[in-house]
């Protein structure tokens, strides 16, 4: 498992912020595309002017993860005229506290050494072993951070607190793939709670529709335009103002929840989900009961409605259904236009 | 006394007072003549209180007083120092009167004989001959169509109005720096109609000129003033300004158009919507309110009642039309034709309600199938690599162990490798680096060096301005001197007034050093005077003293003192008596010069 695991590392790159005010890219390796190079500049908050200094932020890009450690310089140092520096590391899998352990590591080498040399002996040694030293008498190993870890790390019950009855609406659109744009001015409160949104859908496990930190850029936006669904998360306040990215549009400082009126249609809702969301929300009041035990929850209840699905879709022909047996079962015209998109999102669907 | 005074005739003239001609000495002022050059004086210097005094001395005695009285006021306040009363008015001397009129002629504005004349430069008389000429065009009556003569074909015929209609013009600039194709050049030396000849008709090639003109002129203007106000500042190059300008404009457009474009299919429905002229402008591009939208919003059942509602006022149209005409048949006829276009309508729609049906069917699988294509393409991606790495791992199996062992040393000796060639790199690279940084640094510190030159430059820029704007001034200023100049009448010479005036300086200087040499002279006397005086006092003192000792014995002493005191009595007589007809002389001499005695 651990020669695969390492293939999930891509690279390592070093942005440093000097007494001139520059923020440089410094040093990569193997190598990193210039399109990347602009984009982590853009995300590490180096070359924001000084405004907040956010010491773990991530994000995706084009399929790849990307994790940046900043740290502030703290005299004495062997680096001379650097303010700040910030380590990248991109991967191919989602685990935030994975990467953010390994670039504390890697941060802490390059300020007591001040040579990138040192940094990358230890990101080699992870790579081809997966195993590196660290300099507080114990070791970083890779298998120590799984992936079940690193999804079920979010706070589904902080979610469904502030929204409430609301959280059906984030779990239809999950369900039914379509685009979920977040807001929120702190980028910490964004990813803290925008990673833990595709666990409502737990039965795909797929996180890559996960894009927490996004700026309205024509090349960020391009690529995001490539998913069909996604979860999206922007600290620019503009963002309210473009109806042609999302479906539903989350306003978390004023806990606001808006679907847009070309997804109205699709997102209409009934007693199914009212069912669900009473579930959802019991499950999560419940003190007695951990996160992962809320979404385990929600998973048995989703696993219901696909049964039921399923269970439709075998009476027909190449286990496709059609519009018509939907309506043949005289479901409510909510739960029946609802399964209708469901069994698309599921490519369940004849075409 | 006479050059000084013609002089103040001279300027009193030019201030508007009526001397006479004859008059040649202040001496010869009558007290009205006076008191009106006074006036005008006062009225140039300081408009307010100038303008309440009258020119002319009123009959009355007191009425005369108070304007005298008046009139000394207002000089006091300009500033005249000396004594000034009503009797300077009224009763007037020469001395006074002249000093009076020194004083005010010099207080006048030195302007003001340049402000008064009509300026006569080039381009000041042919706006003035413009102005005349349009004057007398307005003044002009209006004469009915048959009455009117050539002279007033030119104001007053309908032909002779012209719109003023602008014919673009394309003039042949070189953009240097700018390759044109040698089509073009080809076309602009050969073909391109000269400016004069581009326009349709004679009228409009004047206002094309002209406007062409203006464009340019605004156009470089506003540029010199952005550039040098903004531009410099950014410490770029003017191409590299202009084309970054460019780009952050069309972004702002891109912005506004997508907001407009954004609102206007979102608010179909709201009747009173704020609508700007953008999102009019982007409707007409869209077309009329496309057919498919009153298909989406809206279920069937709203579409039916509108539908029904316009059957119905057509069939209310068609019922009172019915009660004009005979009853039977065409009732009859128009209900057939209700059911079958009542039946038409419900065919319709059907029809629409399956295609909207079928068309988010098909939006919904669309979706689908792209969703899969995507789950599709990254599976063949992933598993071609799995392929590659299980192909590889496949081809070393037989050997496993071996192989392994390889592997395993191989990736060490890459690791090592690769951490060797870091260092080296590391070595160039650090050097590299610091230079960037000193570098950069040194930039930095230049920076408030070259934004003091930015300002100095930008200071120069104006200089320059009002510099040339100065020259400008001048130069006309010059010309319309030079044509007074050779207006002026040439029988009186200049340079007999300069001889006159260095001489009457020499003669004053003279008279300067004799004042000087005299003042010291009397003040050499009076210090000795005051020496000898002090010597008499003090050998007095002691003279009496001795002799008065002696003086209580003997009796010729006390004779000769007597005598001696005596002595000194009559003497300080004398010398009272000189200094006091010194002093009466003195008085006469005053008194002489007050009353005029020259």
């Amino acid at each position: 498992m651990a020669t695969t695991e390492t293939q999930l590392m891509l690279s390592v790159g070093l942005i440093e912020k000097d007494v001139n005010g520059d923020t440089l890219w410094v040093w990569c390796y193997p190598s990193i595309t210039a399109e990347l190079r602009e984009l982590l500049l853009r995300k590490c908050c180096l070359t924001q002017d000084g405004r907040d200094f956010h010491t773990f932020v991530f994000g995706q890009f084009s399929r790849t993860w990307y994790y940046i450690s900043t740290v502030e310089v703290q005299e004495p140092t062997a680096l001379k005229k650097v303010t700040h520096f910030s380590i990248c590391v991109t991967a191919k899998d989602f685990n935030p506290e994975k990467y953010a352990a390994l670039s504390r590591i890697l941060c802490r080498m390059y300020i007591k050494h001040g040579s990138p040399v040192k940094m990358m002996e230890a990101y080699i040694t992870v790579l081809t072993k997966g195993i590196c030293q660290n300099d507080e008498n114990g070791s970083f190993l890779i298998r120590d951070y799984d992936v079940r870890k690193a999804y079920l790390a979010g706070s589904v019950k902080d979610v469904v607190s502030q929204f409430g009855m609301e959280t059906i609406i984030l779990y239809t659109a999950l369900m039914l793939k379509k685009r979920i744009v977040v807001h929120h001015p702190r980028i910490e409160a964004l990813l803290e709670f925008t990673r833990v949104l595709p666990a409502l859908t737990w039965h795909r496990k797929d996180w890559s529709i996960l894009h927490p930190y996004v700026h309205l850029t024509d090349s960020e936006l391009e690529d995001l335009k490539k998913c069909p669904g996604y979860i999206a998360g922007f600290v620019d306040p503009e963002v309210s103002n473009r109806s042609d990215l999302f479906d539903v549009f989350v306003n978390l400082p004023d806990s606001e929840i808006t679907v847009s009126q070309g997804a109205k249609e699709a997102m209409a809702m009934g007693k199914l989900h009212k069912e669900i969301a009473h579930v959802i929300v019991q499950s999560a009041e419940d003190a007695e009961r951990s996160d992962s035990q809320v979404i385990k929850d929600i998973s048995i209840k989703t696993k219901e409605v696909l049964t039921s699905l399923f269970a439709l879709v075998e009476e027909c022909e190449d286990s496709k259904i059609t519009l018509e047996v939907l309506k043949q079962h005289h479901f409510p015209p909510a739960t029946e236009n609802f399964l209708f998109h469901l069994a698309a999102a599921e490519q369940l669907l004849r075409i | 006394m006479e050059e000084v005074d013609k002089i103040l005739i001279h300027a009193l003239r030019q201030v508007g007072t009526e001397v006479g001609e004859n008059i040649e000495r202040v001496g010869q002022f009558t007290s009205e003549l006076i008191v009106e050059a006074v006036v005008r004086c006062i009225r140039v210097i300081d408009p307010g209180p100038g303008g309440v005094l009258p020119t002319t001395l009123p009959p009355g005695m007191s009425a005369r007083f108070r304007v005298g009285m008046s009139l000394a006021q207002a000089c006091q306040d300009i500033g005249y120092k000396g004594e000034i009363g009503y009797q300077t008015f009224l009763y007037s001397n020469e001395p006074e009167i002249r000093s009076l009129l020194m004083f005010l002629v010099e207080k006048l504005p030195r302007e003001s004989s340049e402000a008064s004349d009509q300026p006569t430069g080039k381009s000041a008389v042919l706006h003035r001959a413009i102005a005349t000429v349009i004057k007398a065009q307005l003044a002009v009556s209006w004469v009915p169509l048959n009455c009117r003569l050539p002279l007033h074909g030119e104001t007053q015929s309908r032909a002779a109005s012209q719109k003023f209609s602008v014919h673009p013009l394309s003039l042949p600039y070189c953009n240097e720096g700018q390759k044109s194709l040698k089509e073009v050049k080809e076309y602009k030396r050969d073909i391109l109609l000269p400016a004069t000849a581009q326009s349709p008709s004679q009228t409009s090639m004047v206002s094309s000129m002209l406007e062409q003109h203006m464009a340019d002129l605004s156009s470089t203007q506003e540029w010199d003033t952005e550039w040098k106000s903004q531009g410099l500042l950014y410490r770029l190059a003017p191409q590299e300004y202009r084309s970054r300008k460019l780009k952050r404009l069309r972004n702002r457009i891109k912005e506004q158009l997508r907001s407009v474009a954004m609102q206007s299919p979102e608010s179909i429905y709201s009747v009173c919507r704020p609508s700007s002229e953008l999102s009019d402008l982007l409707r007409a591009f869209r077309g009329p309110a496309p057919f498919d939208l009153i298909l989406t919003k809206g279920t069937h059942f709203t579409h039916t009642q509108k539908f029904t509602f316009t059957e119905e006022a057509t069939a209310v149209k068609s019922q009172v039309h019915s009660g004009r005409h005979s009853e039977g048949d065409t009732q009859l006829h128009q209900q057939e034709e209700l059911a079958l276009l009542q039946q038409q309508f419900q065919q319709l729609c059907s029809d629409i309600d399956q295609i909207a049906a079928d068309m988010r069917h098909r939006s919904v699988t669309s979706t689908q199938v792209f969703d899969e294509l995507k789950q599709r393409e990254l599976e063949n991606a992933k598993n071609q690599e799995d392929m590659q790495v299980k192909k590889t791992t496949l081809e070393l199996l037989p050997d496993a162990d071996n192989n392994l062992q390889k592997l395993q040393s191989q990736v060490e000796t890459g690791a090592s490798r690769v951490v060797n060639l870091a260092s080296q790199w590391e070595k160039h690279r650090a050097p590299l680096i610091e230079e960037l940084r000193r570098l950069k640094q040194i930039c930095s510190s230049k920076d408030l060096e070259s934004s003091t030159k930015l300002s100095e430059i930008k200071h120069l820029h104006e200089k320059i301005c009002m510099a040339t704007e100065d020259a400008k001034k001048k130069e006309e200023s010059y010309k319309q001197l030079v044509t007074e100049l050779e207006s002026l009448p040439r029988d009186v010479s200049r340079s007999a007034y300069t001889q006159r005036i260095l001489e009457i300086v020499g003669n004053i200087n003279k008279q300067k050093e004799d004042i000087t040499k005299i003042l010291s002279d009397t003040k050499e006397l009076q210090k000795e005077i005051n020496n000898l005086t002090g010597k008499l006092d003090r050998t007095f003192a002691v003279t009496d003293e001795l002799v008065f000792k002696d003086a209580k014995k003997d009796e010729s002493v006390r004779k000769s003192y007597k005598y001696l005191a005596a002595l000194q009595e009559n003497c300080n007589q004398l010398i009272q008596t000189i200094e006091d007809t010194g002093t009466i002389l003195r008085e006469i001499r005053d008194l002489e010069e007050q009353v005029g005695i020259s």
